[in-house]
């Protein structure tokens, strides 16, 4: 287990080339409040990073620091290897889409997309065909000439891209421009950023609470809560090894069982005791391992959690619990059940049945079996 | 039933019976007239003002007899060319012209930072002073504060003793063209302060973040963005107070000591003084002639700005 931890780190640092930004130490005071504390991250040439997090987690305020509308109140920011928090916004060469995409209503989206060629005073005789090209990349061709106020919802994100890629920055910075859209168009949004990102290859930076959007689009995942840094990892990591209670609780569907700890062996094995019941699972953070006698949450995703009627059906797995249906939630590509379990003081367990057509059903009331593996489950502190 | 009635709060019961009131005077299949029943007392007050300029209209074309201090019977234009040939009502429209124009070039160009700063400011102390600042005048009024001018310009006023204190001989600060210009600007600061701010307020903090992020200085910014996402605040103020400047009466009175009228000094003077409400009566409607000609141009030119209640044609 160790091993594939340390594995893990490896894999994290392989193929960085060049840094594009480094976010050193990072903190930000308004009047006593930390919004930010010690953040810090690198940023390799060309990826895909969200800093993901709920409101007030500090993400918004790190992410106006880099683009130079805040000064941190300590550490650095580089962009490129310089040290830019004395650099103003204007000197800058960040592209950056806002929350409310901020477009210039008195402009058309071309005079939008050309305002940033313009204000950087290049080659008038160039620009034209450079709109109509970026135009045509976020798939607005000849709707240059259209008002901001005539352009639907979709297409003023796209000019919003448009108008912060056209002069080639360094860095492009999205502050959850896709917040206000609806889930289908979000949903296509995502994969339209994902697409120009990789054909430009321009750095960026995301910002969002949408852990979906965040494990979509991203190469990196930076999770904050409370202006600190939880983990930075590829979504996948992020996922499946959550580095503390937390982010296993912001991303995904998560079931917390508290215990403690029985007994913790060098390969990272763990078991947490509560009350009769006794479950086995891994160290989740083997940074900060949880000791004997400590406090103790196991942490179990809906999706590994396997449902039965009959407890021999689960007989293979290490873990099983035995509980009451309190409710069935269907949603369509799946079905959440809501399972209350006796032997944890009638705590509800989530589980997840992506193949409802193909499994039997279960109705509020029956008594069912939960099962998983020891090795899906991750115990913290 | 009756329980549960009489368990309603008094302040419910009253207003029931209020409303039977109201429903037997004006019945609901009369609510449709209900706006324009409100809108009546405005209309009254307007058409009682058209009315009055048809007076004035009637006075304006007859013209007064010296020697027997009658009106004529019959219409003519006499009075018309009084007011177009006599230099002395030439001088005084020139002098409200630019005075006019002048005073609204310089209250704009003071009042937007005022107004940027009433609106941007982060703290709420400092709008609260910048607010009070701007109203404390109102409470004045023009009179009096025209007049605290003559004591602190005066001859014997602050400014000359503190003059007097470097070594500068005493100036005439008072009774001239300039300071009826000055007294102006500061009547109208906040005229233009109020009517600036909403068009302000108006315009997303996050358009000048994102100018600045695109590569545009505050200047640019300033210049590209806000200046014109704030024109309709800059027509709304420009109009007040083009008009009310052209119109006004207290400050070239006192400030100008007599040697400064506007075209409002001497129609009270033909009013009150002459007493040839003929020549009188047609100065005032070239007054609203040309203030009309005026507005009309700034809107043809510029639209009619926060004036047009938000269906601008943008």
């Amino acid at each position: 287990m160790q091993e594939r931890f340390r594995a893990t780190a490896s894999h994290e640092a392989e193929g960085d080339g060049e840094i594009a930004v480094t976010v050193r130490n990072v903190g930000m005071d308004f009047d006593g409040v930390q919004a930010v504390k010690n953040a810090s991250f690198d940023l390799p040439k060309g990826r895909f990073l969200t800093i993901l997090g709920p409101s007030g987690s500090g993400k918004t305020t790190l992410l106006r620091m880099i683009a130079g509308f805040q000064t941190p109140s300590s550490g650095e920011i580089f962009i490129n290897g310089e040290a830019v928090s004395a650099v103003p916004p204007h000197k800058r060469s960040i592209g950056m889409v806002f929350q409310r995409l901020a477009l210039f209503p008195h402009m058309t989206a071309a005079e939008n997309v050309a305002f940033p060629l313009k204000m950087r005073r290049r080659d008038a005789r160039t620009i034209p065909d450079r709109v109509e090209r970026y135009l045509a990349l976020v798939r607005l061709g000849g709707y240059g000439g259209r008002r901001i106020h005539e352009l639907s919802g979709g297409q003023q994100q796209r000019v919003a891209i448009a108008r912060a890629l056209v002069f080639e920055p360094d860095l492009l910075l999205l502050d959850e421009p896709l917040a206000a859209l609806d889930r289908k168009l979000r949903e296509e949004m995502q994969l339209e950023f994902r697409r120009i990102q990789r054909e430009l290859g321009v750095t960026t930076i995301n910002v969002t609470h949408d852990q979906r959007e965040a494990l979509v689009v991203s190469d990196d995942i930076v999770v904050m809560d409370q202006g600190e840094i939880q983990q930075k990892a590829r979504p996948i990591h992020t996922y499946r090894q959550p580095r503390n209670a937390f982010v296993a609780n912001f991303i995904g569907v998560t079931n917390f069982i508290a215990g403690t700890v029985r007994a913790v062996s060098e390969m990272g094995d763990v078991s947490i005791v509560r009350g009769d019941l006794m479950l086995a699972g891994k160290v989740g953070d083997p940074v900060n391992p949880p000791a004997e006698g400590d406090k103790a949450s196991g942490v179990i995703r809906a999706e590994q959690i396997r449902l039965a009627g009959d407890a021999a059906q689960l007989s293979k797995l290490d873990c099983m619990l035995a509980g009451t249906v309190t409710d069935t939630i269907f949603e369509g590509e799946r079905m959440v059940y809501e399972v209350a379990c006796a032997a944890i003081g009638d705590e509800v367990i989530r589980v997840f049945d992506h193949d409802p057509a193909a499994h039997t059903q279960f109705d509020i009331g029956e008594s069912v079996f939960l099962g998983w593996n020891a090795r899906d489950m991750l115990v913290f502190r | 039933m009756r329980a549960a009635r009489t368990a309603y709060p008094l302040t419910w019961r009253i207003m029931d019976a209020l409303e039977g009131v109201a429903a037997a005077i004006w019945p609901a299949r009369f609510r449709r007239a209900t706006p324009y029943l409100m809108l009546l007392p405005a209309v009254l007050l307007v058409g009682l003002l058209v009315l009055g300029l048809i007076q004035i209209a009637d006075a304006s074309l007859r013209t007064l007899d010296t020697t027997t201090f009658q009106f004529s019977d019959d219409y003519s234009i006499a009075n018309f060319r009084r007011a177009l040939t006599e230099p002395l009502f030439l001088v005084v429209a020139q002098r409200s012209l630019v005075a006019a124009l002048i005073v609204t070039a310089v209250t704009l160009v003071f009042a937007f930072p005022y107004a940027y700063l009433m609106v941007r400011t982060r703290s709420p102390g400092l709008r609260k002073f910048l607010l009070i600042a701007l109203f404390l005048p109102f409470f004045i009024g023009q009179v009096v504060r025209a007049y605290g001018w003559l004591i602190i310009l005066g001859n014997q006023g602050m400014v000359n003793e503190a003059l007097g204190l470097v070594g500068v001989a005493p100036m005439r600060l008072i009774y001239n063209y300039p300071a009826v210009l000055f007294g102006l600007v500061q009547y109208m600061l906040p005229f233009a302060v109020l009517m600036l701010a909403p068009a302000l307020t108006a315009i997303p903090e996050e358009l000048e973040a994102a100018a600045g992020s695109l590569g545009a200085n505050w200047v640019r910014t300033f210049i590209h963005v806000v200046l014109p996402l704030a024109r309709p605040g800059f027509v709304g103020a420009g109009v007040v107070v083009l008009t009310l400047s052209l119109t006004d009466f207290a400050v070239p009175a006192i400030l100008g000591g007599g040697s400064q009228d506007f075209i409002a000094n001497a129609i009270y003077d033909q009013f009150f003084r002459t007493s040839d409400q003929g020549l009188g009566a047609m100065l005032a409607l070239m007054l609203v002639a040309l203030g009309s000609i005026l507005v009309g141009l700034v809107f043809a030119l510029f639209g009619a700005g926060t004036l047009a209640m938000g269906r601008s044609r943008t």
